[in-house]
């Protein structure tokens, strides 16, 4: 309890103060359940047209990344209102 | 390469619990386990009143994992931190070690046991068959897989909160931060993505 | 907003956060005992607890095999921003729900309420009213509906035989879609009556009745969006942050860009947490802030002279009236301002223009809730901001079609379109109605009900008790149907208490029995009947948000349980009372709504054909072109509308072939004309920058052309953009077209309809196409009437409240006389002061006592207090206390403690310890019921169906008082004392 509160002041003092991103080295460690891997989003089949979802080509990384990335511009007004 | 991140723009949030809603809507969450949620600091105080949105910010280099003694979390690709529920003993550990207070434990049992921890999954499902029913039971919604973005972000009113690629959503804080003239600092973002070069989220001070 | 969370100082959120393990625990354990009392149930709770996620069970076991996934489009039905919903349908079950990224309204955005309504589709453990009830010896028993019809109408004929028609009253709902709400009107007209009502009337009546008196029409001017157009956003009675949280989207968008934004309320509001200045004023004092800062601009030649000239009638004698009695030091004295904060806020509306001021129920719920509103008109045109882009008067509206069941429903003054109840009126209505007149007039008591105002929603009960010989109708009301209307939400709780052991029946209708049922079966054996309505989720209809626009609900789900469509129900009683043919206009061959299949291959009127004849009616308010076809094209299609300007800059609907272009979004009314004369509607009212057909609009002339030799109508060479006419001219008629010479473009059939008519009333539309042709407005160009001479106060006027803080400001600015009779009802003000003054209530209740909305409910709170994912959020209800109030009487965060008020009765919450107020006054949320002085009513619910979170409703306790012109009652200011329970 005391060691959270203690984290929070921490985070109240630096998270507050500024900050930045550092170095993003994210090291990928597989998923599993009962020995079988957790499955990669981009592996899955994009839902149909009236789902609403994203699409891509299954299997690859990098359109469903367009794919989420142009999604991503719904979470910014400025484009919806100004490059229309 | 895609690096999920959530950022909260304290100039824009509200308190209007539409991420605690969506969440619920979306995920099933059950009445007294709360993924996220929006905590007020200053409440009333003229000049200092700021609503944060917290919930899993899915650290680069998370307490949780390394304190978890099941080694149950695991991190995706695009750097969602996850976990398996067949292997989580809700011993409670990662609550303590996490500073957003992010995961949850359900009671479970007549004794008031601790059940599996649950915590957001950045609406990425967990170790099931993507989009399954079994997954959904667990976890929640896969919507990474579906080509969507969490729930509650897509959701905000004011689009306060944004989820998404760290460099994508940066970028509209940043457009924010510009038209604004003043403050770029992000809450959180030190402690959970590391402290880095300062500003460089916000691109700095305009 | 967690009762919890809500406590001051920085040392809260730490530990909220750090509470851990415990708080989570504790919660659980919160919820466990909240499922005992809540009769869920021991072995139902309990799996619930422990397994997280089985609650999906059900809906996706249905929805396996071969699902057949729909995507209905659907608008939130929580308040009047008009967010749209896409609702994932996986074999008639409603299993997701989806943000429409592409609504220029809402981006996709939205609050608690708006990201929970997919619960309103969730059938395990559902708080709806399943079937019908009666109340038999006391307890609640489930009845067939045929069952339910041939008692409810038995006993209401021989009401009517005995008492005659007045004798009944229907609290109507702004919940009903634009369809509904129409069709309710008009079945209360064939009934032969016009007592009825809804929410409107403890909403924004204030507003319509001096805005419109103002300028022409009582709606918002403008839309949110436009606020992106605006350099400063001055609130004054709203707190959009928490009542239209999605509205903040473009509030913020605006600050973010420049705009200056102030909050002037008693609460340092969460709206005032994101305002640039925050004002803090003495609850009930508006005119007196208003009239302040213009005080400032006229000292200071702010004012706009061209505009004013141009455009605004009377604004001398405001400057007179402002100059002599509203000085810095009078205004301090009223208002708690200072002198200093009055100039700064008075330079920023004039530094930054043009602006907007924007309400809601901060300025409509006082006794003189009508001269407040028009005190802010009054504001925005000494800024010359009114009627154009970017400035205005902002009016946010409650409930998500309060704006059109007032533009068309249930109006306990006026028929659908603000066309009133002059013999004229009627006669209009009937041939659109497709209904004989005279048969109508037989329906009546008399020839003379007809013309006279029915009762108010604030004042049912006063309807049902008030001695006879004050009433002016012939019997008092014995029959009260609530038909998507809380109790909780009228003031003086206890007198409706006394009204129902007093009724010989009330029905509810309602998805969700609320408040009545429970208040009902405390203090009576029987006389109740429940009918379980649909949600606006399971009908389709059009839907009028705050900003005019129209917006088409497909129907999403079948109606749960045995719940039937409001205007199934209402076919099906107006059948049972025999007048089934002329509710659908069935006459001389001809049959203006078709019927179609509804719930179980009954009949119902069809929404379409009902908007159909909408449009073939309401010409006053432009509700002529929104066809059901040009709507869905705008639904399907939002992505082609500009947000800032919501209009469409280009675009083909694929299905229809329907060309959008220049459309603005929803059709804002007025839309003049026919469809075919595809107007596009009008974004801001009154902005003569642009031509009619392109949005433009003037003041009205409604007010004839001149006022003691003073010229009404605009001055030469202010005309919307293009109009023939350079002048200001009168509303068009028949008279006046071929005083223009222009009568001759009408077509023969124009003209045999049109010769006598003006445009209101010509069905042909002939009247309104050929104005627009010449680029004129149908309804003149006037000015606007900064004095209104036919209102009691003809100059604004601030007056303390009923129950004032202030005895010694009673004697200055003292309240209205008494009035004899007001619909229907004596009306009454300075006995109740005086009284109130001797007994000396200022000292026995020193607190200021206000109440207000909490973003996680909705209105009297049944609807969104039963659904788990928002009952959560806020499970007590609570009184905000300044730290020094609390601590003067011993009271700490988070006990429990009663608060009482000069009408005897107290309610108990909790109190909330915080600096959101200052330590005169209190706030109480409004959306709470289910409590009686203390008590809870669980066991006179219905079984299962009680909210999950019940609480006192702060309703309980508020006072007497209403407005002298609209009878708004007062909830924002009386007096109350606060102590440890």
């Amino acid at each position: 309890m005391k060691r959270a509160a203690l984290a929070l002041a921490a985070l109240a003092a630096l998270g507050l103060a500024g900050c930045g991103e550092s170095d993003q080295v994210v090291v990928y460690k597989q998923g599993k359940y009962q020995g079988k891997p957790d499955g990669r989003p981009w592996d899955s089949a994009p839902l149909a047209q009236e789902q609403r979802g994203g699409t891509w080509n299954k299997g690859d990384k990098s359109s469903w990344e367009s794919a989420l990335n142009a999604r991503n511009l719904t979470q910014n007004e400025y484009k919806r209102i100004y490059n229309q | 390469m895609a690096r999920m991140k959530f950022l909260v723009d304290a100039e824009r949030c509200i308190e209007c619990n539409g991420c605690v809603t969506a969440c619920k809507n979306e995920n099933e969450v059950p009445w007294g386990v709360n993924r996220r949620r929006v905590v007020t600091i200053n409440d009333g105080v003229i000049g200092a009143e700021k609503s944060i949105s917290v919930a899993c910010m899915h650290c680069s280099d998370a307490p949780c994992m390394a304190v978890c003694p099941v080694d149950c979390f695991y991190r995706t690709d695009d750097g969602v931190v996850l976990h398996d529920k067949d292997l989580c003993i809700g011993c409670g550990y990662c609550f303590y070690a996490c500073p957003f207070g992010a995961p949850q434990f359900p009671q479970a049992g007549a004794f008031g046991l601790r059940g599996k921890m649950d915590k957001c999954t950045f609406c990425a499902g967990g170790p099931e068959a993507d989009r399954s029913d079994a997954e959904f039971k667990k976890y929640g919604r896969n919507r990474l897989a579906e080509g969507k973005l969490p729930a509650c972000a897509e959701m905000c009113s004011t689009k306060a909160l944004l989820g998404g690629d760290g460099d994508v959503i940066a970028d509209i804080y940043r457009e924010r931060v510009v038209r604004r003239g003043k403050g770029s600092e992000v809450w959180g973002w030190g402690t959970a993505y590391g402290p880095g070069k300062a500003g460089a989220a916000a691109g700095g001070k305009s | 907003m967690l009762l919890t969370r809500k406590t001051s100082g920085p040392a809260v959120p730490q530990a909220r956060l750090a509470r851990g393990l415990s708080g989570v625990l504790a919660k659980t354990m919160d919820r466990r005992a909240f499922l005992q009392r809540s009769g869920v149930t021991l072995g139902a709770g309990a799996a619930a607890a422990q397994l997280p996620f089985s609650i999906i069970g059900e809906a996706r076991a249905q929805a396996k095999g071969a699902a057949k996934v729909e995507v209905k489009r659907s608008v939130c039905t929580h308040c009047s921003v008009g967010c749209a919903i896409d609702a994932v349908v996986e074999n008639g079950v409603w299993v997701r729900q989806e943000a429409v990224f592409d609504s220029p309204l809402n981006l996709g955005a939205h609050c608690a309420k708006g990201a929970a309504v997919r619960e309103h589709g969730i059938t395990h453990d559902s708080h709806r009213l399943k079937y019908p009830m009666k109340l038999e010896g006391g307890k609640w028993v489930k009845v067939s509906w045929d069952q339910a019809y041939d008692e409810i109408s038995k006993k209401v004929l021989k009401i009517r035989e005995e008492s005659g028609p007045d004798a009944l009253f229907i609290l109507g709902s702004s919940k009903h879609n634009n369809e509904q709400s129409y069709l309710l009107r008009k079945w209360l007209g064939l009934w032969g009556s016009n007592n009825v009502d809804h929410q409107a009337r403890i909403c924004h009546s204030t507003t319509v009745a001096g805005i419109a008196n103002t300028w022409g029409y009582g709606a918002m001017t403008n839309s949110y969006n436009d606020e992106q157009n605006s350099k400063c956003l001055l609130f004054l009675g709203s707190n959009a942050a928490e009542a239209h949280p999605v509205s903040m989207l473009h509030t913020l968008h605006a600050k973010e860009n420049g705009a200056k934004v102030i909050v002037a309320d008693p609460r340092f509001t969460r709206t005032a947490a994101k305002a640039d200045k925050f004002v803090r004023i003495r609850s009930g004092s508006d005119v007196a802030f208003q009239f302040g800062l213009l005080y400032h601009i006229f000292k200071n030649g702010w004012e706009d002279k061209k505009y004013i000239h141009d455009r605004v009638y009377g604004m001398d004698q405001i400057k007179t009236e402002v100059m002599a009695k509203y000085t810095p030091q009078a205004v301090e004295e009223v208002t708690g301002v200072s002198e200093k904060d009055m100039y700064d806020t008075a330079k920023m509306l004039a530094d930054n223009r043009p602006g907007f001021i924007i309400w809601a129920m901060g300025q409509t719920q006082h006794t003189n809730g009508n001269a407040v509103t028009r005190a802010s008109a009054v504001l925005m045109l000494a800024l010359g901001n009114a009627g154009i882009t970017g400035g205005g008067c902002n009016i946010y509206r409650g409930h998500d079609n309060v704006q059109g069941a007032t533009d068309l429903g249930p109006n306990a003054q006026s028929l659908p379109g603000y066309y009133g109840l002059a013999p004229g009126a009627w006669k209009h209505w009937a041939r659109v109605w497709n209904v004989d007149l005279d048969w109508i007039k037989k329906r009546f008591a008399a020839e003379s009900m007809m013309g006279k105002n029915g009762f108010t929603v604030s004042r049912w009960a006063d309807a049902v008790t008030e001695k006879i010989e004050n009433v002016d109708q012939d019997s008092n009301v014995r029959a009260v149907i609530f038909w998507g209307h809380a109790p909780n939400s009228q003031s003086r709780g206890p007198d409706q208490l006394e009204a129902m052991k007093k009724l010989d029946l009330m029905v509810v209708i309602d998805p969700y029995p609320s408040a009545s049922a429970a208040m009902f079966a405390m203090v009576r054996k029987d006389g109740a009947y429940l009918l379980p309505a649909a949600t606006q989720f399971e009908c389709a209809g059009s839907v009028t948000a705050s900003n005019r626009s129209l917006q088409w609900r497909e129907q999403v789900i079948e109606p749960l349980f045995e719940s039937r469509t409001d205007h199934m129900i209402m076919y099906q009683l107006a059948q049972k009372l025999g007048f089934a043919d002329q509710f659908v206009g069935k006459a001389g061959g001809k049959q203006n709504i078709k019927l179609v299949k509804g719930k179980g291959g009954m009949d119902e009127p069809e929404m379409e054909d009902t908007l159909r004849e909408v449009n073939s009616g309401t010409w006053t308010i432009g509700y002529t072109g929104q066809t059901p076809e040009r709507l869905k094209a705008h639904m399907r299609n939002m992505h082609v509308f500009d947000v800032k300007t919501l209009r469409a800059r280009g675009g083909k609907d694929k299905e229809t072939g329907y060309d959008l272009t220049g459309d603005y979004f929803g059709l804002p009314w007025p839309c003049w004309g026919t469809a075919n004369e595809k107007h596009p509607g009008t974004p801001n009212l009154y902005d003569i920058s642009k031509n009619v057909m392109d949005g433009g609009c003037t003041f009205r002339a409604r007010y004839g052309v001149e006022k003691d030799g003073v010229n009404l109508l605009a001055e030469d060479g202010s005309h919307s953009v293009g109009s023939d006419i350079t002048t200001g001219y009168p509303e068009f008629d028949h008279g006046f077209l071929k005083k223009l010479g222009w009568w001759d473009e009408l077509s023969d059939a124009e003209k045999q309809e049109a010769e006598g008519k003006n445009w209101k009333t010509d069905l042909s539309g002939g009247i309104q196409r050929v104005a627009l042709k010449h680029s004129c407005v149908p309804f003149g160009n006037a000015k606007a009437r900064a004095v209104v001479w036919n209102f009691p106060d003809k100059v604004p006027l601030h007056r303390e409240p009923l129950y004032s803080p202030r005895p010694d400001l009673v004697a200055k600015w003292p309240t209205h006389p008494d009035k004899k009779t007001l619909y229907r009802l004596p009306a009454l003000f300075k006995t109740i002061q005086d009284k109130s003054v001797a007994d000396k209530d200022s000292e026995k209740y020193p607190l200021i006592l206000t109440s207000g909305r909490l973003v996680e409910y909705e209105g009297g709170g049944e609807e969104t207090r039963s659904n788990p994912w928002l009952a959560e959020l806020m499970q007590d209800n609570f009184v905000e206390l300044n730290p020094k109030s609390a601590a003067d009487r011993g009271i700490r965060n988070g006990e429990d403690v009663w608060v009482s008020s000069p009408s005897g009765a107290k309610i108990k919450v909790k109190a909330l310890v915080t600096e959101r107020v200052a330590a005169d006054t209190v706030f109480i949320p409004f959306h709470f019921s289910g409590w009686w002085q203390g008590q809870d009513m669980l066991g006179y619910y219905p079984e299962g169906s009680a909210p999950i979170v019940r609480g006192d409703a702060v309703n309980t306790i508020t006072t007497y008082g209403y407005d002298i012109v609209t009878q708004m009652q007062e909830t924002k200011t009386t007096l109350c004392q606060v102590a440890k329970a």
